[in-house]
Parts: C-alpha cells; structure tokens; sequence
C-alpha cells in the first residue's frame, strides 16, 4: 500500500513514518467503530500524514479489505454523506473528507478545516492513490438483481453482517425476521415510493425458509394474503422466497407494487 | 416521564423527603418509591459556546457548578463539592480525547481545580483516558468523575457515559459484541463499582449521526449549549438518547431512531443493574436556557 501513497504533493510532505494495522489492532487506531470495517472482513490500514508549513495537515487512510466486494461494501455503508466526485470510485467528497474505493481498497483522505489549497491537495492525492491502485474490481454480483432505474443509486448498501443493516434500516414494529446465516445482503430505497428494498442471502436455504416462515407467522394476518402484512401506518411489507434467498419490500404503498417488485427482483436474481 | 415539568422547588422537595426517609421517619414504602426513580440536572446556556466551537470557561464553570449543587441538595457549590469528594480521596477523572468532540480542556481543568478545592492533594488527582489502567493514580483511585462528550456511534449507537469507561477494561473489544449491549458490565468492574461519584455528560456540541464510522462530520453536530449532570449514569444516557433522536427527527424530517439501536443503555439497567434507563422514572431538572431544549 505504501507504493500508492505519493511523496509530496504542492508543498505537503510526508510528515511521519506510515503505519500499519492488521486485523484487531485497528482498535488501536480507533474505538469500536473498527468493527465496522471488521464487519466488511478488513485485513490492513495504511495511516500516512502529510504536513506542509501553515497550512491543515492531510490524513490518508488506505484500508485493504481483501476483496473488491468487502471495499464496494465498506463505500456503500457511507454512501450519501456528500456530493460525488470523480475519484476512484464512488468517490465523495464533503466537509474535507474524501472516500472512495477501487479493487480491494476503500480510501480515506481527509483535512480538519477546508481551505481552496488544501481541498486541491487533498483531492490530487486522492487521485494519485486511485490511479496507483489500477484495477477497478468488480461489484458485488447480487447487484445485479436492482432493476436500473427503479432505486435511488445512493441508497444502495451491500452488507454480510446484520449489525450493518441495523445501522441503516429496521423492520416495521411487530415483523421478526431471523438473520442468522446470512452470507450478504444488499438495502436499497426504491423511487417509485421510497419503500425499501431488501434481499437478503442465506448460507443455507434451510435458514432462507426458516426465516421466511418466522416473517410469515409473525406479521401475516390474514391467510389469504400469504407473504405480505399491512403496517400500522397504512403501507405494506411483502415478503418472497427463492432458493437461498429472501426478498422484502417494506412500507410498500400498494400490494401490487410490492409483488411486481419482488418479482422482478426475483427474475434478475445471479 | 414522571414529571417532565420538575421545577427547582419540587426537586428540593423530592431531595427532601429522601433525607426524610433516610432518617427512617417515613415508612418504608416512601423508601422504595425514592429509590425507584433518579434525578438528572440538564443545564443549559445559550452562550457557553462561541462562534467557532470553543466553551466559554466562565460560564461553564457556572453552569458546572449550579448543576453539582443541584445533584447534591446543597446550600452553595463549594459545600456540593465537598460531597463530591472528601480530602482522603484519590481521585481520577475519566475524560475523552476524541480529537474531533473530546470533553472540553475547560470542563476538564473546572473538575480539576474543584476537587483540589474540595481538600484533594493534587498528587491524587489525574485525568486520563486511554492510559487509565496504567495510571498509577486511577490504579490507587478511591473516587471516580466522569466525563465525556454525548456523540452518534457506528457500532454502539451512542458514545456516552457508560461507553465511557471501556477503557477500564484490559480487553476493550470483548464489549462490542452485539452492539455493544453489555457496556453497562464494566460498571461492576472490581476497580470501577461503586467509585463514581459524578457524571456529567456533555451535550454542548452533540453530534446526532455518523456515516463515516470514526470520522466527524460538523453537518450532524449542532450546538446544545448543555451539561446533564447527575449520579445514574444510566439515566444520562437515556436522557442524552432522547435529545439526540429528537434532533434526528428534526433534521431527517421522519421518525428517524438511532441506528443501530443503542440497547446497551436499557439492558444497563435491565441485565446489568447499573441505573435507571426507564424515562417513567427519570426526574429532570431543568435550569438556565430552555428554548429548542427537544425533551
């Protein structure tokens, strides 16, 4: 990682000797908010300072996680706190901080205070990282399943523990819906009502059912209507299983949206 | 809540019977319903931070103190610290670094200088927050403050008096499983039960949400101008959680609870027995700035 890192940029040196944490030892570096990265199977953090004479010192922080799937994951838990930017990619930039991933890494670069000089310095580091990383690396297959046009892009987050998606989402009150065993996940807000769209893949279909039929018994009031539950608030929470996977669409505003929804999911599913 | 409304003069009151029933004069039941619910004081003031996000040491030193008479029934600050902490005492004060919200240097050196007053020798004073456990002041500590900034945590939910002292512990990661649930268990560490005697949590600055797990973003912080200070850690943070979700929804414009849930402050109280996180049985006393106050 080290060889990403540029020496100096418009006056910005490196300012102390990098350093480099695996595994549990980023607790080190920060608190709990490691298992974050922890949750998105982290292997490796780079920490490099730049300093330059009166001006915001630069932090970069390299996280390699493994595989391109955990770093598009770990972009996605933060999707949406700024606007884009053409760094890396799904680079955002906003209140001086940079983030983005490409191949296996998912990059820091961030100022305390903004300033025109230090924001420039800061994205061409950013750039600099992105082009010495030089392989894009694939998104997540399950992906694939999103039908272009129907969710809001920055919504998007891919996760494989459930303590993530409790970080972004929970169920309506009442619905149980067991987590247990699965193997990773994608929650994504749709435009058509701003429902959510949940689809959720287990280790074992056994627990894909298992789960299904917890959701069912659970939320489901009238037996005609296998598979989908009214809230309190009026909206509706549909629920479908295919093979390893469950598929929900929740606080859906009609039946028929959450069903055709579900079922072109369904269709697209890898 | 109980009595969201508690006035300076019904607090008294309530503080009052409690002695009353500590004196056995009352009959025990009086006793129990004491012992069922918890004061906690939100002071507040408009101008403690300035424009650029520094505490005005004057008034917060004020606000600290007022707030400390209040929690301890007494007749003037100087005699409210002197049930803080007694001249034998060794005291360490848990502070938080956290570069981008840490706990005031003012509030710090304010606790500092009033537990000296108070008849501390200052050899028997120490503040610290990651080297406490190999702080030779907190390893001999009769006494125990704690202070720390109320902030929006990635894995926990909130950072507040309770996760505070996760660095009593020598394996800080054994807390994390599940969220964080069980954080209220280091209060029954042997070298942490039953030696605070203070908890203040900072709400000058709160911050009400992260994406970025250990980054600060200033767009989710907004200036609150107060101090929650009291005896139940529990109760702090129950309270702070509430101001923080109020804030949520203010700013998402929806019902917008904390995620991920911060069930370690009821499972505190439920699981671990460490305070009151029930807001039925919380009492707060409110003094000083009121507006935009969100409980």
């Amino acid at each position: 990682m080290r060889t990403f890192l540029p020496v100096s940029v418009d006056g910005w040196t490196i300012s102390e000797p990098p350093r480099l944490y695996s595994g549990k030892e980023i607790f080190e570096y920060m608190d709990g908010a490691g298992e974050v990265y922890l949750a998105y199977r982290f292997e490796r953090l780079l920490v490099q300072r730049y300093a330059r004479p009166d001006q915001e010192e630069i932090l970069v922080e390299i996280f390699d996680m493994g595989a391109s799937q955990n770093a598009f994951g770990t972009s996605t838990y933060m999707r949406g706190r700024g606007p884009g930017v053409r760094v890396g990619r799904d680079g955002e930039f906003k209140n001086g901080l940079l983030c983005f991933w490409r191949g296996r890494y998912y990059v820091c670069v961030k100022i305390e205070r903004e300033n025109p000089r230090a924001t420039r310095a800061l994205l061409t580091i950013g750039k600099m990282i992105a082009k010495a990383i030089g392989v894009d690396g694939e998104r997540p297959r399950l992906l694939g399943c999103l039908p272009a046009g129907a969710y809001q892009p920055k919504t998007v987050r891919y996760f494989f523990r459930e303590e993530i998606l409790n970080t972004h989402f929970s169920l309506p009150e009442g619905i149980l819906l067991p987590l247990k065993g699965i193997a990773e996940g994608l929650l994504v807000r749709l435009k058509r009502d701003r429902s959510h769209l949940l689809v959720l893949v287990y280790s074992d279909v056994a627990d894909a059912e298992s789960a299904y039929q917890t959701f069912s018994k659970t939320s489901v009031q009238d037996d005609s209507m296998a598979g989908i539950s009214r809230s309190q608030n009026g909206t509706w929470t549909a629920c479908e299983r295919i093979n390893h996977c469950l598929m929900l669409n929740v606080d859906a505003s009609t039946t028929k949206g959450a069903h055709d929804i579900l079922a072109t999911v369904g269709r697209r599913l890898p | 809540m109980k009595n969201p409304g508690m006035t300076r003069r019904d607090f008294l009151r309530t503080t009052g019977v409690a002695a009353i029933a500590a004196s056995g004069v009352v009959p025990l039941l009086g006793q129990e319903e004491v012992r069922k619910s918890t004061n906690v004081v939100l002071i507040r003031h408009r101008s403690v931070v300035s424009g650029n996000g520094v505490a005005d040491r004057r008034i917060l030193e004020g606000m600290l103190d007022e707030a400390v008479t209040m929690v301890f029934n007494a007749a003037t600050p100087q005699e409210a610290w002197s049930r803080v902490v007694v001249p034998s005492d060794v005291v360490g004060i848990k502070t938080n670094v956290w570069r981008s919200l840490r706990t005031p240097i003012e509030l710090e050196e304010t606790l500092t200088n009033r537990v000296i007053a108070a008849g501390v020798s200052p050899e028997d004073v120490s503040i610290d927050d990651r080297g406490i456990l190999s702080n030779p002041v907190f390893q001999r500590a009769t006494a125990l403050i704690n202070a720390r900034p109320m902030r929006a945590h990635a894995w926990s939910g909130v950072g507040g008096c309770l996760k505070n002292y996760i660095m009593f512990s020598p394996s800080p990661p054994d807390f994390h499983p599940d969220s964080c649930v069980d954080l209220g268990a280091l209060w029954n560490l042997p070298n942490v039960k039953g030696k605070t005697r203070l908890n203040i949590l900072v709400m000058l600055t709160p911050q009400f949400h992260c994406l970025a797990p250990h980054h600060f973003d200033k767009e989710y912080a907004w200036t609150y101008g107060g101090l929650l200070v009291g005896k139940d850690p529990v109760a702090l943070d129950a309270v702070g959680l509430k101001i923080i979700e109020a804030k949520r929804r203010l700013y998402f414009k929806e019902d917008a609870p904390m995620r991920p849930p911060a069930k370690h402050i009821a499972a505190a109280e439920k699981k671990h027995g460490v305070g009151i996180a029930d807001m039925q049985k919380i009492n707060i006393i409110r003094l000083g700035w009121k507006e935009d106050s969100l409980i």
